[in-house]
This record gives C-alpha cells, sequence and structure tokens, in this order.
C-alpha cells in the first residue's frame, strides 16, 4: 500500500510537472495538439492524487489532510480540473497554457517536500466540518489563483500591445477584454466561496469551539482572512460598477492573491502554530 | 503511368502573359473535358487565379508525352503561339509534381508567403474537375492528400500568423484587445485612403456601427452614407469620442488634433473600456501621450509597418518546418502510389513463388507416401508459412524503394529477380 501510495503521488505530480512543460511548448510552437496533450497529462495528474488520497484515507481510517504536502496535493486537484473546465466553457483554451505552468511549479515544489510529509498521520482536528471548510477554501483558493494567473496573462499581453510588440506569446492569448471578463468571472465565482468558507469556519467555531480555544478568532490567518473579504468585496465592487477594469484591476488582484499566498503559506513560514497551519499539530 | 504538373505563376511570368493564359470560371468544364480527352481520359485538373495557371495531370503513358500535349493545348485553347508563353512554363513530373502541388496548398508558394486563399483556389480546381469527372482515383488521392498537408502546415507551424498588410494588422490589433469584433463602433477621422481600406477590413470583420468626422461636412456625408454610418461635425469630435472603440485618424491635419485630455474624457465616459487607437496620418494626428493613459492603445503609420515586417519575418522563419512537413506528405503519397504502381508486380511475383512452393512441395509429398493426413497438411503449412516469410520483407521493401526511386525501375529489377513476364 505505501509503495501504491508514494507511485500514485510521484507520478500524479510527474504528469502535472509534464503538462506544464507541454503547455510551454505549445505557447511557443501553437501546436494545438500539444496542448490537447497537456489536458490528458492533468487529467492523469489529478486521477494519481486523488488515488493516492484514497490509499491514505485507507491507510490511516481518517481525513487524510494534515501536512502542507496534502493541502497542495488537494490544490493541484481542485485547480487543474477547474482550469481546465473553465477554459473549455469560456471556450479561452490557449489561457490554460498559462495557469498549467505555475500548476507544475506547485507540482515540483509537492514532490520536492512530500519526503517529509507524505507518511506522517494525522492529528485531533479531524471531524466532518473540516472536509467541507478545507474544500471550500481550496476551492476559493484554486479561482483566486486562476484570476492571478489571468492577472498575470492580461498584464502581460497589455505590455506587449501597448509597446507594438509581436511574439510568439501574443499569438496565442486570449484577446484584452476576453482575459478582463475572464478575470470579472473569476473574482465572481471565487468571492461568495471565499465568503462562504468563513462563515462556515465561524459557525463551526462557535459551535464547537474546544479544538481551536476561546481566541481562535484573534489567529492571525482568521483575521487577515476578514480584511481579505473586504479587500475582495471592494476590488468586485468597483469592477463591476464598471470603475475598474483592465490593468490597474489585474494589479489589484495580484495583490490580494499575493495576500493570500502569505495567509496560506507565509505565515506558517513565519513559524506561526496553531490548527490553521500545516505545521502546526497540537 | 505519370503525374505531371505544368504552368506559370507570378514567380516566372508576369500578369500580361498569366491574363492571357488564365481559364475563367465558364471555360474551365469545356478546357478540362478537351485536355482529359486529349490525353486518353488522364485524370485532370485545372488551376487557374490571378496569381498562377497550373494543369495537374495523372497519364497512363510517358510524362515527356503528356508535357507535350500540356503545352500544345495550352496554346491551341488560348489561341497563343507556344513560343510566346514556353519560356515562363514550369513543368514538374512524379515527385516534384506532388512536392510543387502541396507547396502551392500550403501557401508556400505565393506571393504572400502562408496565404490561405490559395487552399480554397485549389480546393474548387479539384471540385470542378470532380464535376467534369476528370478527376480519377490517383488524382482525388493527391488532392485530398494536398488538403491535408496544407491544413498541417497552418497548424504546426506559424506560417499563418500575423497578417502582412497594415489595414490587415489593424483588424489583428482590434481582434487582439477585444476578440470578437461584432457590435463595435468605429470613428473615421478624416477621409485617407488607407483609412477607408481599414475601415472596410474592420467591417468585414463584424464592426457595425460607423462614425465619420470630417472638416468637409460633404467628405463627412458622402464616406458615412457609403458605410452606412454616421456623419459627424468636426467640431463636436470630443463628445462623441467615447462610442467609438476604434479611432482611425488619416487628416492631413499640419498638427495633432486628439490629445490627451479629450482621450481621457472619452474613458471617464467608456467606464475605461479599451481603446484601440490607429493613427495613419502623416504628420500624425494623435498626440503621443494619448498612448501613456490605461486601456488606450496608440498605433501610428510606423508601429503598424513595424508589425507587418514582424509578421512577414515570422512567416519565412517558418519555411523551413512547412517544407520538411510538405516533403512528409509527398513521401506518404509516393508511397501510396508506389504500391499503386507495383501491386500488379507484387500479386505476379506472390504467384510465382507460389508455383515453385507447390511444384515442390507435391514432388516431396509424392515421395512419402505414408504420411498421414495431418502431416501431409503441417508440411504443406509449413511451406507455406517459409513462402510467405520470405515474401514479406522484399514486398515491404519494394513498396518503400518506389516511393523513392523511379518506379519503372523497381518494377523491371523485381520482375528479373523472380523471372516474372514482362508482359505480366
Amino acid at each position: 500500500m505505501v509503495v501504491a501510495l508514494h507511485m500514485a503521488f510521484y507520478l500524479g505530480s510527474l504528469l502535472y510537472v509534464c503538462a506544464g512543460a507541454l503547455s510551454l511548448t505549445y505557447l511557443w510552437k501553437g501546436d494545438s495538439r500539444v496542448l490537447q496533450h497537456g489536458v490528458r497529462l492533468i487529467w492523469g495528474g489529478i486521477a494519481c492524487l486523488i488515488a493516492m488520497f484514497a490509499i491514505r484515507w485507507a491507510l490511516y481510517g481518517r481525513v487524510p489532510l494534515t501536512t502542507l504536502s496534502d493541502s497542495l496535493s488537494l490544490f493541484l486537484i481542485l485547480s487543474g480540473a477547474l482550469m481546465v473546465f473553465i477554459t473549455r466553457r469560456h471556450n479561452v483554451s490557449t489561457l490554460l497554457s498559462f495557469y498549467l505552468a505555475p500548476l507544475a511549479v506547485v507540482g515540483l515544489v509537492n514532490a520536492a517536500i512530500a519526503h517529509r510529509y507524505l507518511t506522517e498521520a494525522p492529528m485531533l482536528l479531524q471531524r466532518a466540518p473540516l472536509v467541507v471548510h478545507v474544500g471550500l477554501a481550496f476551492l476559493a483558493y484554486s479561482l483566486f489563483f486562476a484570476a492571478g494567473m489571468t492577472s498575470a496573462a492580461y498584464l502581460c499581453h497589455m505590455s506587449h500591445i501597448k509597446h507594438h510588440r509581436t511574439t510568439w506569446l501574443t499569438r496565442r492569448m486570449p484577446s484584452l477584454q476576453e482575459l478582463d471578463m475572464m478575470l470579472s468571472r473569476l473574482l465572481l465565482y471565487a468571492y461568495p466561496l471565499f465568503v462562504l468558507t468563513l462563515a462556515q469556519g465561524l459557525v463551526w467555531a462557535w459551535l464547537d469551539p474546544s479544538p481551536l480555544g476561546p481566541q481562535w478568532w484573534l489567529a492571525p490567518k482568521v483575521l487577515l482572512s476578514f480584511v481579505m473579504v473586504l479587500f475582495y468585496a471592494c476590488a468586485v465592487h468597483l469592477r463591476f460598477a464598471g470603475m475598474l477594469r483592465g490593468p490597474k484591476l489585474s494589479y489589484l488582484v495580484l495583490f490580494g492573491f499575493a495576500v493570500l499566498l502569505v495567509l496560506y503559506v507565509g505565515l506558517s513560514l513565519f513559524g506561526l502554530r496553531g490548527y490553521h497551519f500545516w505545521s502546526g499539530q497540537a | 503511368m505519370s503525374l505531371v504538373a505544368v504552368g506559370l505563376s507570378h514567380h516566372t511570368s508576369p500578369v500580361e502573359i498569366r491574363e492571357r493564359l488564365g481559364f475563367p470560371a465558364h471555360t474551365l468544364p469545356g478546357a478540362l473535358l478537351h485536355l482529359s480527352k486529349r490525353l486518353d481520359k488522364a485524370g485532370t485538373v485545372i488551376l487557374s487565379t490571378c496569381n498562377r495557371v497550373e494543369i495537374y495531370v495523372h497519364y497512363a503513358g510517358e510524362a515527356a508525352v503528356a508535357r507535350d500535349e500540356i503545352r500544345a493545348f495550352l496554346g491551341e485553347w488560348h489561341k497563343l503561339p507556344e513560343e510566346e508563353f514556353k519560356d515562363a512554363l514550369y513543368e514538374h513530373e512524379g515527385r516534384d509534381a506532388v512536392g510543387h502541388l502541396f507547396r502551392v496548398a500550403s501557401g508556400l508558394d505565393s506571393l504572400v508567403i502562408g496565404e490561405t486563399q490559395i487552399l480554397g483556389q485549389v480546393h474548387d480546381a479539384y471540385i470542378a474537375a470532380q464535376t467534369e469527372q476528370t478527376a480519377d482515383k490517383v488524382i482525388h488521392n493527391l488532392f485530398q492528400s494536398a488538403f491535408t498537408v496544407a491544413k498541417q502546415v497552418r497548424s504546426q507551424t506559424a506560417v499563418g500568423e500575423g497578417r502582412v498588410s497594415v489595414s490587415s494588422v489593424a483588424v489583428d490589433l482590434a481582434a487582439s484587445i477585444f476578440g470578437n469584433l461584432t457590435g463595435k463602433a468605429v470613428m473615421v477621422i478624416g477621409s485617407g485612403e488607407m483609412g477607408e481600406l481599414t475601415l472596410k477590413s474592420l467591417l468585414a470583420h463584424g464592426v457595425q456601427s460607423v462614425f465619420v468626422v470630417n472638416r468637409h461636412p460633404e467628405r463627412a456625408q458622402a464616406l458615412a452614407e457609403q458605410y452606412n454610418g454616421e456623419a459627424l461635425p468636426f467640431e463636436t469630435l470630443g463628445d462623441h469620442l467615447h462610442k467609438a472603440d476604434i479611432i482611425i485618424s488619416t487628416t492631413a491635419a499640419p498638427r495633432t488634433i486628439l490629445h490627451a485630455d479629450h482621450v481621457y474624457q472619452a474613458l471617464k465616459l467608456r467606464q475605461q473600456a479599451p481603446l484601440l487607437v490607429i493613427d495613419i496620418a502623416v504628420p500624425r494626428d494623435v498626440d503621443a501621450d494619448v498612448g501613456d493613459l490605461d486601456n488606450v492603445y496608440l498605433y501610428n503609420i510606423d508601429d503598424l509597418e513595424q508589425v507587418v515586417n514582424e509578421n512577414i519575418e515570422v512567416r519565412r522563419r517558418e519555411i523551413e518546418q512547412c517544407l520538411a512537413i510538405t516533403e512528409r506528405g509527398v513521401d506518404q503519397f509516393m508511397n501510396w502510389m508506389g504500391s499503386l504502381i507495383v501491386a500488379p508486380t507484387i500479386t505476379s511475383m506472390a504467384k510465382e513463388l507460389e508455383i515453385i512452393r507447390e511444384r515442390e512441395t507435391q514432388k516431396t509429398l509424392a515421395a512419402l507416401p505414408d504420411l498421414t493426413e495431418k502431416q501431409r497438411y503441417e508440411i504443406e503449412y509449413l511451406t507455406k508459412r517459409i513462402v510467405n516469410n520470405i515474401l514479406k520483407r522484399p514486398m515491404t521493401e519494394i513498396k518503400h524503394e518506389v516511393g523513392h526511386h523511379d518506379p519503372g525501375t523497381v518494377v523491371h529489377l523485381v520482375k528479373r529477380l523472380f523471372g516474372i513476364e514482362e508482359s505480366m
């Protein structure tokens, strides 16, 4: 079982890395078959990582969401599936290559750190609402990640057009207006999910505060999450009121994504401990 | 059996000759039937465009005969002495003819490398031949292969990417900013020829609303009427700027007429929706500061020409890769054609070996009368397996060789090797 677990995990990560490489090749060469192969590899990677989760569940008999590696794997599964789905639905498959390359980097990091975490077993916080809370949070993170990458694509494309440069990159990109629409849609999907995550977390903590302690609301992650809710509320409002679009919206979304990254990874790297951090087993 | 292409193009002849040798659509059916009949019902396709006139023939006899007949036909059909166009003609046969067609269909032989119009013209020529029933099995496969290769060239290389004229680059720019141009509005300031050309290209790509601004109201009115647009007084330019997604400025004004503050106000009214400003006037109409505004994309004539040059360069760089794709296509087609030519020889070769096998097996079986039925069957089966295994490699190699060398020589060699009668 342990061998199968490792095989599923490393094969999944490898498939993500290969998909990222193919997506870059597509941007360079423009052969759409290459991107199709990339999408197939992503589905393969998703299947492997789901298998890895299933094996861990079978091995430990509880929800296998305990380590940074688990979080990254969940993020890879959700992001991969969401990005393929969204880009197909909105007919901007070329944008997928902008998403897959960073996902490949995440896959690589995940594979590199996993040896420290992969077989570690769990902690006290193993309750049913955790799956809902983490699931919602990661769906929102995945969408914010896609929004961040779309912003980067927008700024890159805009800079090329603004400065009269035509390169292999601009020739494959969707139009600025399509990118702007995509960005708006992603914000519109991600924001309610993020709010729902927090609301569900609040209700859970209020009903059952024992694992988190009485001061749970003072945790930096919780506080910063509330700040981010306000931040994204402003961004969504300004966008849909027609006051903010194009490059300024893209910079704002990129900034928001950077803060989310700090919220998710950075705070733990700074040594903060608690149930909101993957290294915080009590 | 020979495959021949004879023709002339912009590479080899001036328009004065091309126009005299062209086949207008109404004369094409007659010409196809006439030439096909002249060459004993040979498979025939005539490709006639403004840049080339080419005849593709699949003839049962010698290639030289087909070439002579095509030349004579061209002269007789157009009532021109052969000497007047003989030097402009190029002639290809076999592999070269196939390669030429594949390059033509892929746009690699066109005046503008990578253009797509030619593929439609090749397709039309093929359909005309099919309608007149002058496209035989080889011609059918040849043209289907040409379409496949042309699509591969387009999808696997960047040869068709990027436009190569100023007006079409403007359309590309608009598409890279707005995506679909349906429903977009364009404002033309002035009445320059290039501006009108760009307007036409934009309208052909879905732009719907047209505003025309000119210092001379009658000129504005005339242009607006021509394109079903609205003429606006020059003095109100600033008030209407926000209505346009694309502005084309092409006046003869001695100094700039559109400034950053005008555009800034328009952007506010447009809720920061992007704006493409194409300034093709010399001297320039639009203040350079306009390009610094967020969501405004300003291109002057030099910028557009720079994009055109970059696109041409990209297409040139792709040619090698395109030629590799066409060569692969030629290999596949020649292999198929080779198998067609060599098929009767392979059948004869197999028959010849089967006769030997049968004769020798019967001799052996006659010498061994005590064998059971099963043993006799096993011996028969063994000899068949041996013959099949011996034949397997030569058959593959023969098919391969006829794709790369003269099929006649290969067939002759095989016949000599296996003692097959020449008449077979």
